[in-house]
């Protein structure tokens, strides 16, 4: 296979002589549409920071009570982890799992990955799993469902603000900041130019 | 800078993992910068795609017939569809949560099964016309699946809250279940879809 200087676009396949935008512009496919590439300032260091902050976060949002309600005098802390568990001991396995991966594992996974990838870039270093990563990292992103479970947080506190006492928790305030975190860090990672830099590293 | 010619039809591939574009060899199938296995179109996209929906399809039906959970109060159980829920949430006054959960799990699956099933006729048929248009509804219906684990993550985190037996339980019901699978087939369902089977029958 020979490589060549041209692109394709992803969705609608169009022959395109590679754009070179800088920070700030976009690149759009002419016929389609679709967004080929936005360049990040600093892309590498960003998500080399933010994933350090991500780990960091995950810690507390992952091990401390989010919310909690008081009914009749009891008390009850409901975690991330509290959820699956919850689930798994109805009996709901498929479910359980789903929870589990979308708002536990993969966002974890994401992270670590985003930190192993831009550490390596970043130090100049090279490593034969790094487009593997890569490739894990593009296909884990939409699995990892932190603000949708933000939502659901939001619409669980609604339903039951009518029927017991709600109290928001630390490990809330833990969650919320890793939300903004990997939001922050999903909008740094420059996937062009990630690639490129994985390219030029190759063993 | 475009010609309006497809890689394809210039003997190029594009990789779906990291973008390169490389001429097509008879042998070793492999892309020349990240080293994973090139295909000129997503390989089987319409059947796959076409399976999946068919599943979800057909799991949508108990998803919305039985319960998703029950919630029992003072020894009192009182079963919940996904619209029960959503009554349930109109008639407690809360108006805009009530709508939030109608889009997250009723609508947004009900478009994406008509949505993905709307894109796989214009393939099959080879609709000419508007696939600029097209491709842009493909781009909404990938970008919304995911927001449907709202219910799913609302329901993990009733069942761990609501937990105090003798006073208040909410388990979850076996609509859960096929409400996830729904969700998670549709969602692999577009992520197979190739968006650019809908420019190749152009001209």
């Amino acid at each position: 296979m020979t490589p060549t200087n041209l692109i394709a676009c992803p969705e609608c396949d169009l022959l395109l002589n590679p754009a070179a935008p800088v920070v700030g512009d976009k690149a759009h496919c002419p016929r389609c549409g679709y967004l080929l590439q936005r360049p990040r300032k600093q892309s590498i260091e960003r998500v080399f920071a933010l994933s350090i902050a991500g780990l960091i976060l995950m810690f507390p949002a992952n091990l401390m009570p989010l919310i909690g309600i008081k009914v009749l005098g009891t008390t009850k802390d409901g975690t991330l982890w509290s959820g699956v568990v919850m689930l798994v001991e109805e009996h709901m396995w498929g479910v359980a799992v789903l929870v589990f991966f979308s708002s536990i594992l993969f966002p974890l996974l994401n992270i670590i990955l985003s930190l192993l990838i831009s550490s390596h870039l970043y130090f100049n270093r090279p490593n034969r799993h790094l487009a593997q990563w890569m490739r894990w990292l593009q296909h884990i992103d939409e699995w990892a469902m932190l603000e949708i479970y933000m939502l659901g947080i939001i619409v669980a506190g609604v339903k039951l603000a009518s029927m017991a006492e709600l109290h928001f928790s630390l490990g809330l305030y833990a969650f919320v900041a890793l939300l903004i975190v990997t939001g922050m860090l999903a909008s740094s990672l420059d996937k062009t130019l990630f690639w490129r830099h994985i390219g030029r590293l190759r063993p | 800078m475009t010609s309006q010619k497809t890689a394809l039809a210039q003997g190029f591939i594009r990789c779906h993992d990291c973008g390169c574009l490389s001429k097509q060899a008879e042998q070793n199938n492999h892309c020349p910068l990240c080293g994973g296995r090139l295909h000129p179109r997503l390989p089987n996209s319409f059947q796959r795609t076409a399976a999946l929906l068919l599943s979800a399809f057909f799991l949508y039906i108990p998803a919305n017939i039985f319960p998703i959970m029950t919630y029992t109060r003072l020894g009192v159980g009182e079963p919940h569809t996904i619209i029960g829920g959503i009554f349930a949430l109109i008639n407690g006054g809360m108006v805009p949560v009530a709508l939030l959960v109608l889009v997250a799990s009723i609508l947004v699956p009900l478009l994406k099964l008509l949505g993905i099933g709307l894109l796989l006729l214009n393939v099959h048929y080879r609709w000419q016309a508007h696939p600029k248009k097209w491709t842009m509804m493909y781009r909404i219906i990938a970008f919304v699946g995911r927001w449907s684990m709202l219910d799913i993550f609302m329901i993990s985190i009733l069942v761990s809250l609501v937990d105090m037996e003798g006073v208040a339980k909410v388990i979850a019901g076996p609509a859960a279940t096929a409400f996830a699978a729904v969700v998670v087939l549709t969602m692999f369902a577009a992520k197979t879809f190739d968006p650019r089977l809908l420019w190749d029958k152009q001209d």
